[in-house]
């Protein structure tokens, strides 16, 4: 088939020229993915908001785009851009407007390493990947923690102590679900014997999610708590501390750090699937071959996503102690427990 | 791939990257500075906080206690970053050698004890109820 002999060719010129070749597709992947994650938030907005709407029995967005509300997203950002930028006064001016970007770059470093589904061609699967790294797990982990950093400069900047409160609030949490989180990662790792995500997800004869459902479970708490989402939403938790590290922002700048959350909810979802539930693995659909691993993968990443959105619609808000608690007092030791349990199949039947 | 690029040319891209996450929020702020209205006035731009007039200064401190948790926090997160490298370590061709009783690996065993320290310290710290929020 031709597609293969195109592959072939870039492949050659890959390794023949690899600094240009990484740089070409460093910038064609910025600005497809830069593009794709954006759309993609947008969608997850829409449906968080419209499932949302079914699961409190009312209805979500419908009036804008005349049908299910598709373009109130559309509506929302003309009004974000057209707002007034203020900013409060006795705001840590340099920090409070840097915590929107570095947010927005965070959310783009991660996009860089993650697989955004695979080809199949000619029987092989090749990855939607712009950085393949064989640290790829490691340093996916490592930069989604700088939303952290985002978080607390937007609270310690905004000269107010509700703010001040949801920026203690996010790092208190953060630490206390890094490691269990961290511990998870490794004991996928150790079961497929590699930290390269591409090869993590092609190691999956059995979906991690069984072959360790311990260390799922961990993973997935520990990832609800890193993006902040209700059960776990301190932060920003509204009928406590106003809005949280958010309070002092409006307008644009606003936008862009609920914005990048919702990315990272999707890309949160995106790890999960490739880390536990088999990436884009699955058999072929007759007619659409080249698509079929994609079509798995979306479906699962949907189903992740409108999970998350569920959790949101039927639980309510941890106290900030009992967060800490279960993470120290329960995470952690069960996250261990997982990873003695990985240690010891990856030794003795992989 | 049929050749072999240096594990530096996949950072590239990752330079690329950041420059772009940084490009698009800052083209959407100076796209609000062309289109959004600037009539700043004193009411305008005084702090929201809780609805209410604030009171006393902002930069709160925080109580000692939380020092606790960042140290146990940092040393579990070295406890990680030992761990990312044994990954490749201990199912090698390289441990194989150090393997007794046939079937007990020492890079497990040597992890083992390791862990266990840890934990022993982990256990201290809750008794001590060092990870309490106050």
């Amino acid at each position: 088939m031709y597609l293969s002999t195109i592959i072939e060719a870039v492949s050659a010129w890959a390794a023949q020229e690899p600094k240009i070749y990484a740089l070409a597709i460093g910038l064609i992947g910025a600005a497809i993915i830069s593009a794709v994650i954006n759309i993609g938030a947008m969608a997850v907005v829409w449906l968080e908001r419209k499932f949302l709407g079914d699961i409190q029995a009312r209805f979500g967005p419908n009036r804008v785009g005349s049908r299910w509300g598709l373009l109130q997203l559309g509506a929302d950002a003309i009004k974000l851009f057209t707002k007034e930028d203020s900013i409060p006064r006795g705001a840590d001016k340099p920090v409070y407007v840097w915590a929107p970007i570095i947010a927005s770059i965070t959310t783009m470093l991660v996009a860089a390493a993650i697989p955004f589904g695979a080809l199949r061609i000619d029987g092989k699967d090749y990855p939607l990947v712009v950085a393949n790294m064989d640290i790829s797990a490691f340093y996916v982990e490592a930069a989604l923690s700088i939303m952290t950093i985002a978080v607390f400069m937007a609270g310690f900047s905004s000269n107010n102590k509700y703010s001040m409160l949801g920026a203690f609030r996010g790092i208190a949490r953060m630490i206390a679900y890094e490691v269990p989180m961290g511990v998870c990662v490794i004991a996928v790792a150790l079961m497929a014997h590699s930290l390269n995500l591409v090869e993590i997800v092609e190691s999956q004869t059995l979906w991690y999610a069984f072959a360790q459902p311990l260390g799922f479970i961990v993973f997935t708490i520990a990832l609800v708590t890193d993006l902040g989402r209700i059960p776990f939403d301190q932060s920003e938790a509204e009928e406590e501390i106003i809005a949280g590290y958010t309070t002092e922002y409006g307008g644009i700048r606003w936008g862009l750090l609920y914005f990048q959350e919702y990315i990272n909810m999707l890309l949160g979802s995106i790890l999960l699937v490739l880390l536990f539930l088999g990436g884009w693995k699955g058999p072929s659909i007759p007619l659409i071959t080249v698509l079929s691993p994609m079509v798995w993968f979306l479906m699962k990443v949907l189903i992740v996503l409108i999970f998350l959105i569920w959790v949101r619609g039927s639980l309510v808000r941890f106290r900030i102690d009992q967060v800490t608690d279960l993470g120290w007092k329960w995470m952690l030791p069960l996250s261990l427990v997982n990873l003695a349990w990985a240690a010891f199949v990856g030794l003795y039947f992989a | 791939m049929t050749g072999e690029p240096l594990a530096v040319d996949y950072y590239i891209p990752i330079i690329l990257f950041l420059v772009m996450g940084a490009i698009v929020p800052i083209v959407a702020l100076a796209a609000v500075k062309i289109i959004s209205p600037l009539r700043p006035n004193r009411r305008k731009a005084s702090v929201y906080e809780g609805g209410l007039k604030p009171v006393r200064d902002p930069k709160i401190r925080f109580n000692v206690q939380y020092y606790l948790f960042a140290i146990v926090f940092v040393i579990f997160d070295v406890e990680v970053l030992f761990l990312y490298p044994w990954i490749y370590v201990y199912a090698s061709e390289f441990m194989k050698r150090f393997v007794i009783f046939g079937f007990i690996n020492m890079a497990v065993i040597e992890m083992v004890l390791f862990i266990a320290v840890l934990v022993v310290g982990l256990l201290y710290a809750i008794k001590k109820e060092a990870l309490r929020w106050v």
